[in-house]
């Protein structure tokens, strides 16, 4: 349950001071929930992939993408049957499949869902976990908190890769010969196979996370610092501007 | 486990010996105060560790008093990378931040670790988790060591380092093993055995010999090879080549692996080995199909193969046999495969699921998950051994296995006329099951 989402890489998300990132985060997530123009959802998501290109790269910038498409196929698929009333868009013999209005609707849902994805992927893989912790902390959150907060942020990425090795083992268990492939129906059992093993994690670290001190009585001491980083001030309030400006111009 | 009576003195060094499934690992889990807070059980009678009661006592009042090193590594993890799960007992302690970084560091640099420094626990090795923990413990030195299989999963380098440190502490420390090593020679002073769930203490030469005679290691002897016939399999490697780069690493490190020439034919019994972190699971992941190599190819046969190929026919045994087993019971896991295959009616499933549970000493209706890691290895080789593959890559099999177990799964194994790959670090047990091996030496594999 410690899988680390922290990718290597440069340009000034790297360098941006942690607790300004974090504000960063939240405005940039909060945003998305705001009563916003489509071009404006639009121009974030775009401003979002275009910073996970230069700081995290390519692959891994399609590797999220690909891994929220099946929600985005499902929103395409299931979104139009929610709004039936308006001006029809496509219709078959006479019948309406899909109107305007689902049309925008979807398009909407699906911006907010990519640019969240892409503002907590870009977040985690930019900020090392115990940068996070100590953003966290110096905004006076109480220290168990904050370590449920960071535990939760890697307990996502493990199960998606006990997923990942569930699925490779499955794979070596097929047949010797040529047999049909059933994805969905292969899918389901790795899927709960992952889910146990992931709540099975749950004990283990909870008896790990004793058995290395926590929940004694007493201050902890801090191991790390944000030492290098001088200007959280300066740099929140500009995150702060730049958001409230994108409000404003989108609203 | 009943009346189990034992009192270590400081200083003491313990050798307990169990074979396969004794209840080694719940008896350290116990000890440090995790059993039953965490494992189901009932505990009943007195247990002190360094003027703590047990029973009334949390295990993080205990950071001082006891430290446990897991068999299985995976499980103790709690941090993102090396550097920081050193650091978080320090932390609780409340440990100044210089003091902090002087003795983290001092950890990475003894347990060779520093380059490891900003790697997640699922960048590491197996052996290379099996450091970290020791590096824990051995830095915040409690007066009561105890090491769970701890020899395991490590190459002989670290094995003698481990040595070394149990030898130079003057505090109390209880290895538990399931077969007698080399490394043990003149580093313990007392010695026992588990027998029945009690406790027998004797000199070295009896508990070695009681060990033997309830293990069967006592009737070591080397595997019986004989020439395959029928239907001869060969699956070849040449030129393989890998570059990995590891994700978290900000000076951008470089993994690199050469396999110039591999050959692996029906019936035969190659062992592969090398140090911890040098490749070994890289190589076998390559092997089966689970990974693609940056340059080389892999032939079955004479024919090239593709990952699929591979995943049909090169049945891989992982370390960690958890990562391989997850049904509700054995009889689900035996019989899974097998009504994936169409090829069997529900009856015949469960006459060939209920000879292999047989054949590997299981009980069908068994939770995986609740068994002993042992037991959970004999599962995973059951696993393949229904499924018939022309070839095996046994990853650390003899790990926590007496040899005499170990060797009996490679024979079942074998039995198939499979040709079979052993990655293992014991030289004793290379020696004993195979004639021919590779080795890895600075990232390229060569024959021995």
């Amino acid at each position: 349950m410690t899988t680390d989402t922290f990718i290597a890489g440069k340009g000034f998300l790297y360098t941006l001071d942690p607790r300004a990132k974090v504000l960063v985060w939240l405005c940039a997530v909060s945003f998305f929930f705001w009563p916003i123009r489509l071009c404006g959802l639009v121009f974030m998501v775009a401003l979002l992939f275009v910073l996970s290109l230069y700081g995290v790269g390519g692959k891994a910038t399609l590797r999220v993408l690909r891994s929220i498409l099946p929600m985005l196929v499902f929103m395409v698929v299931f979104m139009p049957f929610g709004f039936r009333t308006g001006r029809a868009m496509w219709t078959v013999g006479g019948f309406p499949v899909v109107t305007w209005e689902a049309f925008w609707q979807t398009l909407l849902l699906m911006s907010r869902f990519v640019g969240i994805t892409y503002s907590c992927t870009l977040f985690l893989s930019t900020t090392k976990m115990h940068q996070v912790m100590l953003a966290f902390l110096w905004y006076r959150i109480p220290y168990k908190t904050v370590l449920v907060i960071t535990l939760a942020f890697t307990y996502i990425p493990f199960v998606s890769d006990s997923f990942h090795e569930i699925s490779d083992s499955h794979r070596l268990r097929q047949a010797s010969g040529k047999t049909r492939r059933t994805p969905l129906r292969d899918m389901l059992p790795t899927l709960t196979s992952a889910l146990v093993v992931s709540l099975r994690g749950i004990p283990y670290l909870a008896m790990s996370l004793e058995q290395r001190g926590y929940g004694r009585k007493g201050k902890r001491s801090v191991y790390h610092d944000l030492s290098g980083y001088h200007h959280a001030v300066p740099q929140t309030l500009l995150a702060v501007l730049v958001f409230g400006t994108c409000l404003y111009l989108f609203r | 486990m009943s009346h189990f009576s034992l009192s270590l003195k400081t200083g003491e060094k313990l050798l307990l010996l169990a074979p396969f499934d004794a209840g080694k690992s719940t008896l350290a889990r116990i000890l440090a105060g995790l059993c039953p807070k965490y494992l189901s059980g009932e505990l009943a009678g007195d247990l002190m560790v360094d003027g703590h009661d047990l029973r009334e006592t949390e295990p993080w009042e205990l950071v001082r008093s006891v430290g446990y090193v897991s068999q299985n590594p995976q499980e103790q993890f709690v941090a993102q990378t090396v550097e920081d799960e050193l650091a978080f007992p320090l932390e609780s302690l409340g440990v100044d931040r210089k003091e902090m970084h002087r003795q983290v560091e001092e950890s990475l640099t003894r347990w060779g670790l520093v380059s490891l420094k900003s790697d997640s626990e699922a960048e590491l090795s197996g052996g290379e988790r099996k450091r970290v923990l020791l590096a824990l413990n051995c830095m915040l030195d409690p007066a009561c060591w105890i090491l769970d299989e701890s020899f395991d999963d490590l190459d002989s380098q670290w094995r003698r380092y481990l040595s070394e440190c149990i030898k130079g502490t003057n505090h109390s420390v209880l290895v538990l093993a399931s077969r007698y090593l080399p490394q043990f020679d003149g580093l313990f002073d007392r010695f026992g055995v588990l027998d029945g769930g009690s406790f027998v203490e004797g000199s070295l030469d009896e508990v070695k010999g009681h060990f033997a005679r309830l293990s069967g290691d006592d009737e070591l002897c080397p595997l019986v090879r004989e020439p395959a016939d029928g239907n001869l399999r060969r699956l070849d490697a040449k030129g393989i080549e890998v570059h990995k780069t590891r994700l978290g690493d900000e000076k951008r490190k470089v993994f690199d692996l050469s396999v110039p020439g591999f050959t692996l034919s029906s019936g035969q019994i190659v062992t592969l080995l090398g140090l911890n972190g040098s490749g070994k699971s890289t190589f076998a992941r390559l092997c089966c199909g689970l990974d693609v190599p940056s340059q080389g190819v892999f032939f079955l046969d004479g024919q090239t193969a593709d990952t699929d190929v591979l995943n049909r026919n090169v049945g891989y045994l992982f370390q960690n046999p958890d990562l391989q087993i997850f049904l509700p019971t054995v009889r689900d896991e035996l019989s899974w495969s097998l009504v994936r295959e169409r090829k069997y009616g529900k009856e015949q499933i469960g006459e060939m699921v209920g000879e292999v549970a047989d054949l590997f000493g299981l009980s069908l209706d068994e939770t995986p998950s609740t068994m002993s890691y042992p037991k959970r290895k004999n599962l995973q080789a059951a696993v393949y051994y229904l499924l018939d593959r022309p070839f095996y890559i046994l990853d650390e099999l003899d790990n926590a296995l007496t040899y005499r177990k170990a060797e009996d799964l490679v024979r079942l194994l074998y039995g198939k006329g499979s040709g079979i790959l052993v990655i293992t670090h014991d030289r004793s047990f290379a020696r004993l099951v195979a004639d021919d091996g590779y080795e890895i030496v600075d990232g390229r594999m060569r024959s021995i």
